[in-house]
């Protein structure tokens, strides 16, 4: 395999803040974190296997026109609160849901839909929600966040169709699969 | 395995059973290549990443954080909760723990919903492991754009609502 630029960017990253721990924590603050990514990897692992095999299959049925006409650039508020819902309802950390979003993207959503997407996944997510923020915030916390946040994604979504209907800022063209 | 994951594995083997049985073979080997093609991006950058944000969370200090944080900040600590909750490393097995660390070490309500807001919004780990690799630096700039204000407005929208429930029930 190729390793890019960007991975060495990681490799970097990476080596400086084992460096900042190493410095003010010692070799044990290193172990502690090296401990820890290591949990997390493993914790991660089988949720990404079947996130990106997920985000594989779901292409197989989108059809790019019906997706392009739901969730695309002249989808209007219904385009974006359809990504809102699909975004809330989307269980998994971010190795599930971004090869979705990229799913989506090739099959013609436009940014505003995009980011209405990503931005409920992450806001206002019920998997979240119930698997975290409920035990750790206890209940009065995570509905007081849930429900102010509601409004957001769709928000962000009509921002984003603003910005590219109105400055120079596009994202690229969706990659043909 | 996690709920979660068995929850995940089981949608991958119905969406499986129904590619084959609409597409056959070349569906599934359709979907296994766009798979691989995404995980090898990933191979080096993500346990990368784990890596930088599990060292990062030694070193946070969070007792100093909470101090700037309390109720009566108001504004100024729900606009330093949206960033501080931007810089949060890791995913929500680390980020949870430590908003409940924050909140009880005395950050308001409000400020605590907009410091999970924050990472929710900006989480710099998922930009840098997930977004930028995945879409592109400049669907993630669009984005940055287009949500920048939202912890804001939840942490103040959340303070509207606590302020009109303590006029309500007090």
């Amino acid at each position: 395999m190729k390793i890019k630029t960007a991975d060495w960017v990681f490799v970097g990253v990476a080596l400086a803040s084992g460096a900042a721990c190493w410095a003010l924590l010692g070799p044990s603050g290193v172990r502690a974190g090296l401990g820890d990514a290591g949990d997390l990897l493993l914790m991660i692992m089988p949720q990404l296997g079947a996130g990106l095999l997920i985000g594989g299959l779901v292409q197989q049925f989108v059809d790019r026109e019906r997706v392009a006409g739901m969730l695309g650039q002249n989808s209007g508020f219904r385009g974006l609160g359809l990504a809102s819902v699909a975004g809330m309802l989307t269980p998994g950390g971010p190795f599930a849901s971004f090869p979705l979003v990229y799913a989506l993207w090739v099959a013609g959503a436009d940014a505003g839909a995009l980011i209405a997407f990503i931005t409920a996944w992450s806001l206002i997510g019920i998997n979240r929600l119930v698997i975290w923020e409920l035990p750790f915030m206890g209940a009065d916390f995570a509905l007081l966040r849930f429900f102010v946040s509601l409004p957001l994604p769709i928000l962000a979504g009509l921002i984003a169709r603003w910005l590219v209907l109105a400055t120079p800022l596009k994202i690229r063209e969706a990659p043909r699969s | 395995m996690t709920p979660v994951a068995l929850i995940l594995w089981a949608l991958v083997a119905a969406l499986a059973a129904m590619v084959g049985a609409r597409k056959g073979a070349a569906g599934l080997r359709g979907a296994g290549a766009f798979a691989v093609g995404q995980a090898s991006v990933l191979l080096i950058r993500l346990p990368m990443a784990l890596l930088a944000a599990s060292f990062l969370t030694q070193i946070l200090p969070t007792d100093k954080v909470a101090a700037v944080l309390g109720p009566e900040t108001g504004l100024s600590g729900i606009l330093l909760a949206s960033v501080v909750g931007g810089l949060l490393p890791g995913g929500p097995m680390l980020s949870f723990p430590l908003a409940l660390v924050v909140w009880q070490s005395g950050a308001g309500e409000a400020q605590t919903v907009a410091l999970l807001a924050g990472w929710s919004v900006f989480a710099m780990h998922r930009m840098l492991a997930f977004e930028a690799p995945i879409m592109g630096w400049r669907f993630v700039a669009l984005r940055l754009l287009s949500s920048s204000a939202l912890p804001l407005m939840a942490g103040l929208l959340a303070a509207a609502v606590l302020g009109l429930l303590d006029i309500l029930f007090l």
